[in-house]
């Protein structure tokens, strides 16, 4: 039998998603909330967060999501504080998700009916890379949704960053930003690009993304999965509002 | 052992040339000293030659091409004085792209490829210089994502340290974890529980399911058999979807911890492998059987990306790299493993190329999920952590990551991580890549590349 019609005998996998509905596995790590009426102790968050992603202000406390890596110790470890869901819309505009909403909007008329993405790897720790690929695959057909990569800048509307931005990076980065037409819009793809996570403040690196260029969209997760990357996409594109994007 | 510092590369020098591999040397700072570590594999076992840096060191790389790599980073990284070491282009330091520009003639030009490539790779540059179709010579630029991982995890409490090395890596993080673990572990005299290494033991197979099939499907792609790499894709999605159900994360981070492993994660392996495992292996068999049975796709990788078993024997190989050449490395096969019970028989094949190392590759797919299985099947019982108590100490461990030997260094002072240096396997067989490559042609370079199947990022570091 030719792979043609072994394909095809596989049926349809792929998911209807951003159009209709999808979801993690419910023990998927995605995001971490704050239990309502728990008191935090500023402390628990030095001790148990490597990424410095719990922010306690006036005895209340969120996890900032750009921050976060998903690790879940702070569930393990104050588990009548903290809670794991497996939401995965995860992606923020940068700006207000109304203006950006209007902007990215008038911008993805610009690009037509297709996108073309550009991967840069800024120093990445090699899954991010591997879940962008992913969306290609047959569960979530990117090509489907008219988002296809490009090999040359020349030809990009969007620019994926992966990794932290290290520091002999940052000029091959700036590089190719510099050579993709106008109009464009960056994504910052992965904690460490979105915020620096575990890498933030050190010597090594000049990141995050957002230190070097405009960016648009984060997407956090370490790595983001497949459909968060999707629904980051759907944003930077304007078609989606994202979530609690004021916090 | 410790030895007197003069006879260090000498003694270490004479066992290699008895047979034993040089499987790393690394440096560790003690102040005032600089402390040399030669660690060589001698039956199955590993031996830490040590001692402090001396300004008569002699280099091993004029004699001992495997003590290249580290003996560059050394000097460039550590400021340590090897006497004999050769001169040559920088490894480890980023040198300007203007600058490697500068020679070429009428018959050879030098063309940069990299750091940014197209596709969706992660960050690395060579210097190819070429007449036409035929590399000529080629160089390694790397270290482009250096995010200083061994320093990071020395201002990192224990408790939360293999979070630092699941970053190491993150598509191989089981692996970075456990064999982290296991060194520090080690370090301080304690052992995790039998159900904590079942835990990992099963972990680190699955994750080698999920790199092989990715390996294995890009290969497909370089050889523009679409559906054929959709296939082995979709499969690997499946996988990742069972450890997302199973562990909270699609890569199985966040569950390996010192002492055993974070919560009871045997049992929700259990259930969700009892469940969908089968049907993961059926779609990973077929799809990957019928990749190897594609006669245009197993001819393109015939003959491309040769390695001679000398060759990969001097430069000290590992992993499915090295078993593709009929050169056995396969760390499951030692003693005290992960999990004691889990021997794995060792895939082997002797003609050294490409197609060589994807049929490594698809005949350990098909045992990892075995061993996988005899790991969850064994379900030991107990507590699936150990109580940590914090003592000083140094040691090494080492895992069978998907792309070979995995070796870690970890020791504690004063209660703390003075010192984590990690040799991975994609930095072990990097500098076979140079040799695979004459007599093939540019468009050869994916298949090679991809028949590697290195992470950028654990090289880096």
């Amino acid at each position: 039998m030719s792979w043609i019609g072994y394909g095809l005998r596989g049926g349809i996998l792929t998911t209807r998603y951003p159009n209709g509905d999808d979801s993690m596995p419910p023990a998927y790590r995605g995001e971490i909330d704050v239990i309502g009426s728990a008191p935090v102790d500023a402390a628990i968050g030095a001790g148990v967060c490597l990424s410095n992603a719990i922010v306690v202000a006036d005895g209340a406390a969120y996890v900032d999501r750009l921050r976060c890596f998903q690790c879940g110790e702070c569930t393990r470890v104050a588990p009548d504080t903290f809670h794991a869901r497996s939401h995965f819309e995860l992606a923020q505009p940068v700006q207000s998700p109304e203006a950006t909403f209007t902007a990215l909007r008038k911008r993805s008329r610009a690009f037509g009916r297709s996108v073309h993405l550009r991967h840069v790897d800024a120093g990445s720790d090699g899954s991010e890379e591997q879940e962008l690929a992913a969306i290609f695959n047959p569960f979530y057909d990117a090509n489907r949704l008219g988002i296809f990569l490009t090999a040359t800048p020349r030809h990009a509307d969007v620019l994926i960053v992966t990794g932290v931005v290290t520091r002999a990076m940052a000029e091959p980065l700036q590089r190719t930003y510099d050579a993709m037409p106008d109009p464009k819009t960056v994504i910052a793809l992965g904690t460490s690009a979105c915020s620096g996570g575990i890498f933030a403040g050190s010597a090594e690196v000049v990141g995050p993304v957002s230190r070097l260029l405009p960016v648009d969209v984060m997407i956090p997760g370490s790595p983001p999965a497949p459909l968060t990357i999707l629904h980051g996409l759907w944003v930077a594109l304007g078609q989606a509002l994202a979530r609690g994007a004021n916090r | 052992m410790s030895m007197t510092p003069a006879s260090l590369q000498t003694t270490a020098y004479r066992r290699i040339e008895a047979g034993a591999r040089l499987a790393w040397i690394f440096a560790d700072r003690i102040e005032p000293e600089t402390i040399l570590h030669y660690v060589l594999e001698e039956d199955g076992r590993l031996h830490d030659l040590s001692g402090p840096l001396l300004d008569s060191a002699q280099a091993l790389s004029p004699h001992v091409p495997a003590a290249d790599w580290y003996e560059r980073e050394l000097t460039e990284r550590f400021g340590v004085k090897l006497e004999g070491l050769p001169e040559g282009r920088p490894l480890t330091e980023i040198v300007p792209a203007a600058q490697l520009l500068g020679v070429e003639s009428s018959e050879v030009s030098t063309v940069l490829y990299g750091p940014v490539r197209s596709g969706i790779v992660e960050s690395a540059r060579w210097i190819v210089e070429t007449a036409g179709e035929d590399f000529i010579d080629v160089h390694p630029s790397m270290f482009f994502k250096h995010r200083g991982l061994e320093e990071r995890f020395t201002s990192t409490p224990l408790e939360l340290a293999p979070f630092v090395a699941e970053h190491v890596s993150g598509v191989t993080a089981a692996s970075h974890a456990a064999a982290f673990c296991r060194a520090a572990e080690r370090a301080m005299g304690i052992e995790a529980p039998e159900r904590a290494r079942a835990t990992r033991a099963a972990l680190v197979e699955l994750e080698r399911v999920h790199q092989h099939l990715d390996s294995l499907a890009k290969l497909a792609e370089d050889g523009s058999l679409s559906v054929g790499s959709a296939q082995v894709f979709a499969a690997k999605e499946r996988m990742h979807r069972l450890l997302a159900q199973a562990t909270g994360n699609r890569f199985s981070r966040g569950v390996i911890c010192v002492g055993g492993t974070r919560f009871d994660a045997l049992t929700s392996l259990r259930e969700a492998c009892a469940k969908d495992l089968d049907l993961v292996e059926h779609h990973a068999r077929a799809a990957v059987g019928r990749l190897i049975k594609t006669q245009s796709f197993v001819d393109r990788l015939i003959g491309t990306g040769r390695l001679a078993h000398d060759l990969v024997v001097r430069c000290a190989g590992v992993g499915p790299v090295a078993r593709g050449s009929g050169v056995s490395s396969d760390v499951r096969a030692s003693d005290g493993y992960l999990y004691t019970p889990l021997l794995a028989e060792e895939a082997l094949e002797r003609n050294g190329d490409a197609v060589s190392r994807a049929l490594v590759r698809v005949a350990e797919l098909q045992r990892s999920f075995q061993l996988a299985r005899n790991a969850l099947d064994a379900n030991p019982p107990g507590p699936y952590a150990a109580p940590i108590r914090v003592a000083d100490g140094a040691a090494l461990a080492r895992v069978e990551s998907p792309q070979g030997e995995l070796l870690y260094f970890v020791r504690i002072h004063n209660g703390a991580i003075a010192r984590v240096a990690i040799r991975s396997a994609s930095y072990a067989n990097w500098p076979l890549f140079v040799p695979s490559l004459p007599g093939n042609i540019f468009t050869d370079f994916s298949f090679i590349e991809h028949s590697f199947a290195a992470s950028q990022s654990e090289v880096d570091r």
